[in-house]
């Protein structure tokens, strides 16, 4: 489902800190992307 | 426990059950019971959906876990972020279009009546047993600890969660959550803080996490692929993500609290909130189990984490072998307390041929520990048939009632019954959602007014609640009845799964055949568990692709036939 393709009504819910959900979307897997480099360099640093 | 520790435990718990019932009084309707008016904002439901997967449990064995494995538990929760994305895309707009109290009730319009009972019984049969096993597993452990009597403990975290759960429905559930996270977050931070402060004065924090890191505890990734490895990159981002799509995408306990929210984007906030710290938060409890591990290094640790079960073999012919044992458990203590200092020595000078030197040294005395701790188990099973001889779980609860001060012993018990009225009160209003909404009301009494309903729902939320603390109380007759609980649910949850992913993506299988596929698959769960020796972990995915495979042949042959008249 594209953000586009919202039914009547859900325009109202865009999202508060960016311009479309596909942004946060990408902000979460962003976060996650991050999260598993830091935990790899700690792996590395302290093995 | 000490004067102090019973105010903060009996304050923390009382001021949270009470403003509970206070905030969220007189609700009049069976929309603001169920769904709390729909009035949730996004941190609420973030807050609510964390504290109800984080059960006791969370916070009494993943410290251990980490003591004993390091920190590499926390790849299992790499596919959540991804799961919480794709419910936030496909299922939360397609649940507040239909307006629906419970998963199930999608299940009727997308196909029939009949797959809607089907699923919602699934359901009920198996979160009514885990509702029982949430109470009693943090039970067991504290009353082993404290000497507390079981039953009163049964009954002592039951009854707090229902008088709040059912005066004030899905509203209480959420409200009170945020303070139940706020208990569990700040107690466990401040642990952290105070086994680091334990630490002996020549060893920084630095060298602290340097120690662990030697010694194996720092594995946080792992990108090597093995099958036999259950925690890796590749588990984590392909199992992890399939049980968090079942989980939050299926199960009423998490579907109702993103249900409750203002409007779609406060749900999908809410998810995306828990997207975005549940690693962050697993990760802090897991490296507060490598501080402790640490503190070990320098403090010696129990032969037997559940000094209880031990002692009990002091009181049998087997006495004198655990002495002997703990003697060995001593010398081998000192001989490494002297090589760990030389190991923080080593790292200082930037050696690496004296780092390699210190850490063998220190990994041959931590074998020769291990075999010493195997021994005093294997003793415990001779000594004591029915005692349990994994102890990972105590790790973190002897520390705390052993070593932290006054006050802070009360908020870390506060923190578990947190935990565990938390999640048990998110089952029990998913449980009473699911029998009013999906049964009673769908196919039993039809047409009773609104008041009517909102009895029945606090009725049945205290009924739930009621057998969920008689089998808590009963748990301790039966042998091995927490992984009983845990095939059963794995012997259900495949098949639940399998209908919500024909339910959302394949829209060629209609009602009948899902239905039928649905009882076809159960019956071949039910075969592996009885006839075969397929470990039970993957009755889930067998259940799932069988409802999907045996759909579509269904469909196939049943042609325009099977279409149901909601299509």
């Amino acid at each position: 489902m594209k953000d586009t393709d919202n039914k009547p009504g859900e325009e109202l819910d865009k999202p508060p800190f960016f311009k479309s959900w596909k942004s946060m979307y990408w902000l979460v897997l962003g976060n996650l992307a991050f999260l598993i480099s830091l935990f790899y360099i700690i792996t590395r640093i302290y093995s | 426990m000490r004067l102090l520790d019973w105010i903060v435990l009996l304050g923390t718990l009382g001021f949270i059950v009470s403003y509970g019932v206070w905030k969220t009084r007189g609700s009049k309707d069976i929309e603001g019971y169920l769904k709390g008016d729909n009035s949730m904002k996004w941190w609420t439901i973030g807050l609510s959906i964390m504290a109800t997967q984080a059960s006791a449990i969370t916070f009494l064995s993943t410290p251990g876990q980490a003591y004993e494995d390091g920190m590499r538990f926390v790849q299992f929760y790499f596919g959540l972020p991804i799961a919480m994305v794709i419910i936030s895309i496909t299922v939360i707009p397609i649940f507040y279009r239909l307006k629906v109290y419970t998963a199930y009730e999608f299940l009727e319009s997308r196909f029939d009546l009949k797959t809607r009972s089907l699923a919602a019984l699934l359901f009920l049969i198996q979160r009514g047993l885990a509702a029982g096993i949430t109470i009693y597993a943090p039970a067991i452990i504290l009353s082993t600890i404290l000497g507390w009597n079981l039953t009163a403990t049964n009954m002592l975290i039951g009854i707090l969660v229902i008088i709040y759960t059912v005066s004030g429905g899905t509203k209480a559930v959420s409200v009170t959550q945020k303070q139940q996270m706020a208990v569990m977050m700040g107690g466990m931070l401040v642990a952290g803080f105070m086994v680091v402060r334990y630490l002996p004065e020549s060893v920084s924090f630095g060298d602290a996490v340097a120690v662990a890191g030697k010694m194996g505890k720092m594995n946080v990734v792992d990108f090597s692929f093995d099958w036999n490895d259950r925690y890796n990159f590749w588990s984590g981002m392909t199992g992890g993500l399939f049980l968090a799509l079942s989980y939050f995408g299926t199960d009423q306990s998490q579907v109702a609290r993103y249900l409750g929210g203002k409007s779609v984007a406060e749900s999908r906030l809410g998810l995306l909130f828990n997207g975005l710290l549940k690693i962050p938060m697993q990760f802090i409890i897991l490296f507060i189990g490598v501080m402790v591990f640490v503190f070990y290094q320098f403090n010696q640790p129990p032969l037997f984490f559940n000094e209880s079960a031990k002692d009990k073999v002091y009181a049998t012919e087997f006495a004198p072998e655990m002495e002997a044992l703990e003697e060995q458990h001593t010398v081998l203590f000192n001989q490494k307390q002297e090589a760990v200092h030389g190991l923080v020595a080593a790292l200082r000078t930037d050696d690496e041929t004296a780092i390699a030197a210190a850490q063998a040294e220190v990994q041959g005395i931590t074998d020769a520990s291990k075999v010493v701790r195997n021994d005093a188990k294997a003793l415990i099973a001779k000594a004591t048939p029915d005692a349990e001889t994994k102890d990972t779980d105590y790790v973190f609860i002897s520390f705390v009632m052993k070593y932290l001060p006054a006050g802070l012993v009360g908020l870390l018990l506060a923190v578990i019954f947190s935990a565990a009225m938390s999640s048990t009160a998110s089952e029990l209003n998913a449980l009473a959602s699911t029998t009013v909404v999906d049964i009673y009301k769908r196919s039993v009494k039809k047409d009773k007014d609104n008041f009517h309903y909102l009895r029945a729902s606090r009725v049945f939320t205290a009924a739930w609640g009621t057998l969920a603390i008689i089998f808590a109380t009963y748990a301790s007759l039966l042998d091995n009845l927490i992984q009983a609980v845990n095939i059963i649910g794995s012997i259900f949850y495949g098949t639940i799964l399998g209908i919500f992913l024909v339910a959302f993506y394949v829209k060629y299988i209609k009602g009948h055949a899902v239905f039928i596929a649905a009882l076809m698959a159960e019956a071949v769960v039910l075969y592996c568990h009885f006839y075969t020796d397929i470990a039970f972990l993957w009755f889930n995915v067998i259940g799932c692709v069988a409802v999907l495979v045996f759909g579509a042949i269904i469909q196939f042959v049943m042609g325009e036939k099977g279409e149901n008249l909601a299509d």
